[in-house]
């Protein structure tokens, strides 16, 4: 009896220290938790995709979804892109005189960085937030669970399949991208003046080298593997019911987008660095 | 199954097309780094490369056969270059064709320009050393521009000091231009002239009608004539 009321007394005096304990102090607390849970994600996911069985079937159907799918958003989004950046960049390059550089300057600004970060951007919001709403409502319909009780191992099976799709298929999608937005360039460069093809493409490889292209090809692999890590973090540690659906798909794209800019940023200093 | 194979079809399709975009595109960077063709080696000393960097292009008549591979220092004074450049162009290129550092355009990136010599010479061989020559650097176009703008100021100062010589009537020109007493005499001297000339014709008309005088002044006429019909004739 004694001991009950001991016990009793010390979760009253934990109680009150937590909720006396100071908020700043308890966001940044969950916030070293939230880096240290994501950490060991990211490192199961690197113990499991080297560990057999292998989901080939369900990585191929994932990157069907991932890349095939998200084809024609990023396609619209790169001519879109190429065009409006040409036609914008034309006044000031005009005013010197040096309309004859504009598919040079356009092509490195798409190549180098508009390409890689507004394509990621796209994928994150509509690939991030599938996966996070996804993962999510499995999570809370115990799917995963069921998963687990079958002999399936969820992780591989969801988590794994869709990270590596996404970080194989982003850099496609954005090769593709590059490819659509320069000839929206090649569209923006003839609204006002007489460019062939032929010339246009020249140009454009004339002032473009591998220190261009590799970098930048190089970043976009982590841009997917952000993305889907994040996307699936958030949906497999979903909870509260329904409204955690929505809460891990929003987390998902807003994490996943700040995640590519501090990538890039990162990226523009190695590549500096080192080139 | 069936649409699963269809989408693994598409997926396929959709991975080979980006993947051959991408290998299409190193292509041509590669291609215009010589990468994909067959090549020499050339090198050339310079005292100043200008900003020159590896990876800038060689132009020879005015097309890029080549770009600059490495740079390395090798005095305090003197910088190696060294050029790869495409084997088609080798013919062209004699032993004694000179390389200049030029410049793309006025904003443009560094070049170096192969000049070719006179005919005659023979071609150059794989790592030969190509003779060069120092281009005129923008730093020497603003010192003569500043040697020229320093003229420029004396010249205007000295043209200062006489306009206002002449202003205030001083010189030859000065009274000729601001005395009014010099235009009132001038005034009065061309007056004399015109009634001097005046006077002259009446008595060279007298002349004219003079016994003494009236042949030969009827030979010149005759003189005129003949002249002015030889003229008509000729024409």
């Amino acid at each position: 009896m004694v001991v009950d009321e001991k016990i009793k007394n010390k979760i009253v005096s934990e109680e009150i220290t937590e909720s006396s304990e100071n908020p700043y102090l308890k966001k940044l607390k969950d916030f070293f938790e939230e880096i240290s849970s994501l950490t060991l994600f990211a490192l199961r996911f690197f113990k499991e995709v080297v560990r057999p069985p292998y989901e080939f079937k369900e990585f191929v159907k994932q990157s069907y979804l991932i890349g095939y799918k998200s084809f024609p958003l990023v396609a619209i989004t790169g001519l879109i892109m190429g065009l409006v950046l040409t036609i914008q960049s034309r006044p000031t390059l005009a005013q010197f005189g040096a309309e004859s550089w504009l598919p040079a300057m356009v092509a490195v600004s798409i190549i180098r960085e508009i390409g890689p970060v507004i394509t990621a951007l796209i994928f994150a919001g509509k690939v991030g937030s599938g996966i996070g709403a996804e993962l999510a409502s499995m999570k809370v319909t115990e799917q995963i669970d069921a998963m687990e009780v079958s002999g399936t191992n969820p992780f591989k099976y969801l988590v794994v399949t869709r990270i590596l799709s996404a970080t194989i298929m982003l850099p496609v999608l954005v090769v593709a991208a590059d490819a659509i937005s320069l000839y929206g360039a090649y569209i923006g460069v003839n609204l006002e003046g007489d460019v062939s093809f032929h010339l246009f493409f020249l140009q454009v490889f004339e002032k473009l080298s591998f220190a261009d292209v590799f970098p930048a090809i190089i970043k976009t692999f982590f841009f997917g593997f952000m993305i889907a890590l994040l996307s699936c973090y958030k949906g497999f540690n979903a909870n509260k019911g329904t409204e955690g659906v929505g809460q891990a798909a929003n987390s998902a794209v807003v994490l996943a987008s700040l995640s590519i800019f501090i990538i890039d940023m990162i990226a523009v200093q190695l590549t500096n660095l080192f080139i | 199954m069936k649409k699963s194979t269809g989408n693994k079809m598409k997926l396929g399709i959709f991975v080979s097309i980006s993947i051959t975009l991408f290998i299409v595109g190193i292509y041509f960077i590669g291609a215009r780094q010589q990468l994909f063709s067959s090549t020499f080696q050339i090198s050339g000393i310079f005292r100043d490369i200008s900003g020159l960097q590896v990876g800038n292009n060689v132009r020879f008549s005015g097309i890029n056969i080549g770009i600059i591979e490495n740079i390395e220092q090798i005095t305090d004074s003197t910088v190696k270059v060294d050029m790869v450049i495409n084997e088609d162009t080798r013919k062209f290129i004699k032993k004694n064709a000179k390389a200049i550092i030029g410049s793309d355009g006025l904003m443009g990136n560094k070049i170096i320009l192969i000049i070719p010599g006179p005919v005659g010479k023979k071609e150059l061989n794989n790592n030969d050393t190509i003779e060069t020559a120092q281009a005129v650097s923008m730093d020497d176009i603003l010192i003569k521009i500043k040697v020229t703008a320093d003229n420029a100021a004396s010249i205007t100062n000295d043209l200062a000091i006489i306009m206002q010589s002449i202003s205030e009537g001083k010189g030859t020109v000065g009274k000729l231009l601001m005395d009014s007493t010099l235009a009132h005499t001038l005034e009065g001297a061309i007056i004399n002239i015109k009634q001097g000339a005046g006077g002259f014709k009446s008595n060279m008309d007298a002349a004219g009608n003079n016994v003494l005088l009236r042949g030969f002044f009827k030979k010149k006429n005759k003189e005129k004539e003949k002249e002015k019909e030889k003229e008509a004739e000729k024409k």
